[in-house]
């Protein structure tokens, strides 16, 4: 199953950064004369209400969502390892007072949270990685400090303190690589789950704004037409799927064989 | 004196006291992060409000209505305080009064909400039970792989994928919209179908492998170990001990499913026009209307934190262990 | 055990939303003989001298009445006022009202309301202020005579005061208490009587109504953004009546049996506009280059799929008024060979448009691939319609894209959007010969002098690209095949007053 969804991951990935090349039309090449076409030869994915291809939009798609899953992601993983880190380490009033934060924002459902803060800035490409961004750091603070936890009483780690090694010493060499496995577990988790908010705001608007092709925004168009184009569904629905299945089994694999302990999920289940 | 005294020298209500205190900390984190909202945004949300309705006499009648002409600190504490009391302001948009909107669109929300879990626990639960007695053959990888593509489906294109399936295809059901249950009980169903289903099958596929991993803990504990070899029947012991013991942290698990869906509906309720809070939040983010999306924002985050602590307090009740951490 | 109890809990909880004090739905939509309709969106608010939302006009249109107003073919009849006179000099047009009309509340009307609603979008300057640009005043001569006078004869005064209920007579009473915009008072077929906020409003027949009481008990307007949902509630008989019709089903529509389809040209029409003001869409080659580079015809089968027609002026061929005109096509040397003229490279437009008219939206993306080969970098811009009407009244775009429903007179058509300093002309558009074209349409009597002089105008307005006029849309209504007495209407009202359900 790992090495299955991780070649379907090098795959997607190769056609996200190929994608400009492996696209046989224009992004926003329109032809209305042509549109709402089933696939044929010339359209393998079929045409949309303005006769763009779907399959070039679908590949392009590939590339937007995944450059901002992956920032996002890459925001949340910075912020929220550092806090959780820090958190777990310090201990005490800066512990409290950040898990406290995390708590508050762990007190809202994601996508609404998304949507407050895309409320707040406009919608764009810019506010959907920094809502993804923001809305997911909690988690990566909780696994670390958890992580961090769990190491920072280990008797290696107590003998360096007593023997009066540096604080940062002690990070590089003890605690970062114990955090690893279960972070990166958490990476790939939330790497799926920020392509499916991605594709949420999209399909509500409020995410990647036309004529920029998104899957979201693909499936928000086809349902005007469900009764004559059902390819327009399908396709960017189904490219959502595989993206973030595949992403969801490379996690689980990683965590059969980076977090056996599976700290990653009791570390989501407590509350403190 | 003595409440106090009855609280500290019981156990459980020691730690239900510090529960409640704790989500009490929480939700007034919401609330600043609710109130601050409004004020992050660039611009002047009254000014973007009115938009063509602008005059000066309405920006300034908004305005002070908003309370945005006073001090910051002062806005939080009437903000909250009015909160308290039920008032959460009125809409940018209609004038209507926050809390009126909100409890027009709960019930619809909390039907859907109902159905969903509903439907999901008819589907995980068997489906859950089956795999854990199963561990490691066919039926639990089925079961697993079934559970990581329910995961990974986005909502929406479910939803999508239904209507075109069963209403515009076939024409069995609605595409879309609402009808109240008690006015209309078989037109509700015939609503609350497609969309039940959408949140069910989602809900169904994390709850299943939750109740799977309840159903493996309980089957590797001591007393169904001795239960099997005092020589109870194999059947007997399954749904004596292992179910009945197993469906607390079910329970708990549909405890937080419920907290999620009630946040994450609002997709669904969107594609199938349903009108509830979640569509509710849609609209007033399409619109900016700040009080709204405030409004319904913290409702939704105190139900969140109220069932996460009903959660909890039933986890305690039935778990010694939980007490005493 | 727990197994029931949880069963138990969520039947509990079922039962709580079932029982839920939400009184969600209208007691009257069951009542015999009431008419559901369904439109697309949420009326702003209910006073209909300060609303410029086709929304709330579609449920006004039932509530009040103004003094004339256009029948099927767009000719102004009498309404509230019976008889009317104009002066021979033209300066003085006297009204009689009808006998026996009152208000919603019981109070009668009498030429002092007449006066007042007058008055009060005059002094107040309210939207359609500038329909009373030329009168100088507005007086009682007795208590069912109203006098108009103006300051130079005004051959469309008529459309001024009644082409659509902008201008209705409302009661004083209901203004001074502050009550209009959320509970009207009008003369019309239908009272208001209640609204639950963002789900619908609902309005009751008339008894009294001075052109006999409504067939129906009354009206239930029901908002219903999504046209699919619409729909289907139509074809499951939940509504009786909608104008939330997708374009692109009207072919199948046609062949459904248990759905009845409207379809008529309307007077509405659809436009770019360029932002004169900044650079540089004040060069008007630019300008043309744009309008030489649009593919109108693909705009108008992606956006209305083949229901409407295309136009390079705003008045529609059924209209009286309609001039022909073909300057344009799309021709892409053409476009070129202007631009060179001009220092325009690597140009990005910020082009504004609106979710609330999906047309806009598509329409968008199509420019996007029209002007690419001019270099011509299309930016969209998608807010919602009040943001929309924010952003183009203070000149924050490049182009935008938007429509004008209901216009009768070819002044309507044309002057507040392209006279230097019109209300409604956010494109600054400012062309000397034009603006005293349209000022001397206003006061010529002579029906075809002014029918030259307005032929001229509209050519100079197109030639100079004030706007670039896309289409005419239909007006696109389906409704149950147990309605009778409604028609659709060209300038978009809806009119239930004649409507019976069977």
């Amino acid at each position: 199953m790992t090495k299955v969804s991780a070649a379907l991951l090098a795959v997607i990935g190769i056609v996200a950064i190929t994608a400009d090349w492996l696209a046989p039309y224009g992004v926003n090449d329109i032809d209305v004369a042509g549109a709402l076409q089933p696939p044929s030869g010339s359209h393998l994915l079929g045409t949309d209400e303005l006769g763009r291809d779907i399959a070039t939009r679908v590949l392009v798609a590939t590339q937007a969502s995944l450059q901002i899953a992956v920032a996002a992601v890459a925001f949340a993983f910075v912020v929220g390892v550092t806090a959780g880190v820090v958190a777990g380490y310090l201990g005490g009033w800066t512990d409290a007072v950040l898990m406290r934060v995390v708590d508050v924002m762990f007190a809202f459902p994601v996508l609404l949270l998304a949507l407050a803060i895309v409320a707040v800035l406009a919608p764009g490409t810019t506010t959907t990685i920094l809502a993804i961004g923001i809305v997911y750091t909690p988690i990566f603070a909780r696994v670390a400090r958890a992580s961090t936890l769990s190491v920072r009483v280990e008797p290696y780690v107590q003998v360096s303190r007593t023997l009066g090694t540096g604080r940062i010493h002690i990070l590089g060499r003890h605690i970062l690589p114990n955090i690893a496995g279960p972070v990166i577990v958490q990476t790939s988790l939330s790497l799926a789950f920020a392509i499916l908010s991605e594709a949420a705001l999209s399909f509500l608007g409020l995410g990647i704004q036309p004529p920029e092709p998104s899957w979201g925004r693909m499936l928000f168009d086809a349902q005007g037409f469900m009764h004559r184009a059902w390819w327009m569904s399908v396709f960017p629905g189904a490219a959502i799927f595989v993206t973030v299945l595949a992403f969801n089994l490379f996690g689980d694999g990683l965590r059969d064989v980076l977090d056996p302990k599976q700290r990653t999920v009791t570390a989501a289940r407590k509350n403190q | 004196m003595t409440l106090v005294k009855t609280v500290l020298g019981h156990p459980v209500l020691r730690f239900l006291a510090r529960r409640v205190l704790y989500s009490l900390v929480v939700l007034f984190g919401v609330l600043v992060l609710v109130f601050a909202l409004v004020h992050l945004v660039p611009g002047d949300p009254v000014r973007i409000a009115l938009g063509t309705r602008y005059t000066p006499e309405a920006y300034d009648a908004l305005r002070s209505e908003s309370g945005l002409d006073r001090p910051l600190v002062a806005q939080f504490f009437s903000y909250a305080g009015s909160a308290a009391t039920g008032d959460l302001g009125v809409s940018f948009r209609n004038g209507d009064p926050v809390t009126l909107t909100l409890a027009d669109r709960l019930p619809a929300t909390l039907s859907l909400a109902a159905v969903g879990i509903l439907i999901a626990l008819v589907i995980s639960l068997p489906a859950g039970i089956w795999a854990g007695l199963r561990r490691g053959r066919l039926a639990d990888a089925i079961v697993r792989v079934c559970s990581q593509f329910g995961v990974s489906v986005p909502d929406f294109w479910m939803g999508i994928l239904l209507i075109g399936l069963f209403a515009s295809t076939l024409g069995w059901l609605p595409t879309s919209g609402y009808a109240p249950l008690a006015a209309n009980p078989g037109g509700w169903l015939r609503h609350v179908i497609l969309p039940g289903v959408t949140v069910g099958v989602v809900a169904a596929a994390i709850m299943t492998r939750y109740v799977r991993a309840a159903v493996l803990d309980v089957a590797s504990m001591a007393y169904v170990r001795t239960a099997k070899s005092k020589g109870l029947p194999p059947r007997v012991v399954t749904l004596r001990h292992i179910v009945r013991n197993a469906l607390v942290p079910v329970l708990t698990i549909t405890g937080i499913q419920l907290a999620t869906i009630l946040g994450g509906v609002i997709v669904v309720e969107v594609v199938f026009a349903w009108p509830g809070l979640g569509r509710l939040v849609y609209q007033a983010v399409a619109t900016r209307d700040y009080p709204v999306i405030q409004g319904a924002v913290l409702l939704i985050a105190t139900m969140f934190l109220l069932i996460n602590l009903a959660v909890d307090m039933l986890y305690a009740m039935v778990d010694p262990r939980i007490r005493l951490s | 055990m727990r197994g029931r109890a949880v069963a138990v809990g969520i039947v509990l909880a079922l039962c709580l939303t079932a029982c839920s004090p939400g009184r969600r739905v209208d007691l009257g939509d069951e009542a015999a003989g009431n008419l559901v309709a369904a439109i697309a969106g949420e009326p702003d608010q209910l006073d209909p001298q300060k609303t410029t939302a086709y929304f709330s006009f579609e449920v006004l249109e039932n509530v009040f009445d103004t003094l004339v107003e256009p029948d099927e073919d767009l000719e102004m009849r009498p309404a509230l006022a019976e008889s009317w006179e104009v002066s021979p000099d033209q300066l003085a047009w006297t009204f009689h009202l009808r006998n026996g009309v009152t208000f919603h509340d019981g109070s009668p009307l009498s030429a002092a309301d007449v006066v007042y609603s007058f008055n009060r979008i005059i002094n107040e300057k309210l939207s359609n202020a500038y329909k009373f640009s030329s009168v100088s005043s507005v007086t009682e001569l007795g208590p069912d005579t109203v006098r108009i006078t103006v300051t130079q004869p005004t051959p469309n005064l008529l459309t001024n005061i009644g082409g659509f209920k902008g201008m209705a007579i409302v009661s004083r009473k209901n203004v001074e208490s502050g009550q209009i915009a959320t509970h009207p008072i009008g003369t019309g077929p239908f009272m208001f009587a209640g609204a639950k906020s963002g789900d619908s409003i609902r309005l009751k027949a008339n008894p009294r109504y001075w052109g006999g009481a409504p067939a129906v008990s009354g009206v239930t307007f029901r908002f219903i953004s999504e046209p699919s949902t619409a729909l289907s509630a139509l074809q499951a008989g939940e509504i009786d009546w909608t104008d939330s019709v997708p374009t692109q089903r009207v072919d199948e529509l046609g062949g459904d049996e248990s759905v009845r389809l409207g379809v008529t040209p309307s007077t509405d029409y659809w436009y770019l506009a360029l932002n004169e003001a900044r650079a540089p869409w004040g060069d008007v080659r630019v300008r043309q280059a744009i309008a030489y580079a649009i593919d109108r015809g693909a705009i108008v089968q992606a956006t209305s799929y083949g229901t409407a027609t295309a136009n390079q002026l705003a008045i529609p061929t059924g209209s009286p008024w309609y001039t022909e005109y073909h300057r344009y096509r799309r021709d892409l040397d053409m476009a070129q060979s202007l631009l060179r003229a001009t220092t325009l490279t690597d140009q990005t437009l910020d082009m504004l448009v609106t979710s609330d008219y999906p047309e806009t939206v598509t329409t968008a993306q199509i420019l996007a691939d029209n002007l690419k080969p001019l270099g011509i970098n299309v930016e969209i811009r998608t807010v919602d319609f009040a943001a929309w009407l924010d952003e183009q009244n203070k000149g924050n775009f490049d182009m935008l894209m938007m429509g004008w429903l209901g216009n009768i007179d070819p002044d309507d058509f044309y002057y507040a959007q392209h006279h230097t300093g019109g209300k409604s002309n956010a494109q600054k558009f400012s062309n000397p010969e034009v603006d005293e074209l349209l000022d001397a349409g206003r006061t010529e009597v002579n029906r075809d002098a002014r029918k030259d002089i307005y032929a001229k105008a509209a050519t100079i307005i197109a030639d100079q690209v004030s706007y670039i006029y896309l289409y005419n849309p239909s007006v696109i209504q389906a409704w149950t095949t147990r309605l009778s007495g409604y028609q659709t209407r060209q300038d978009g009202a809806i009119r239930f007053r004649t409507a019976r359900l069977n």
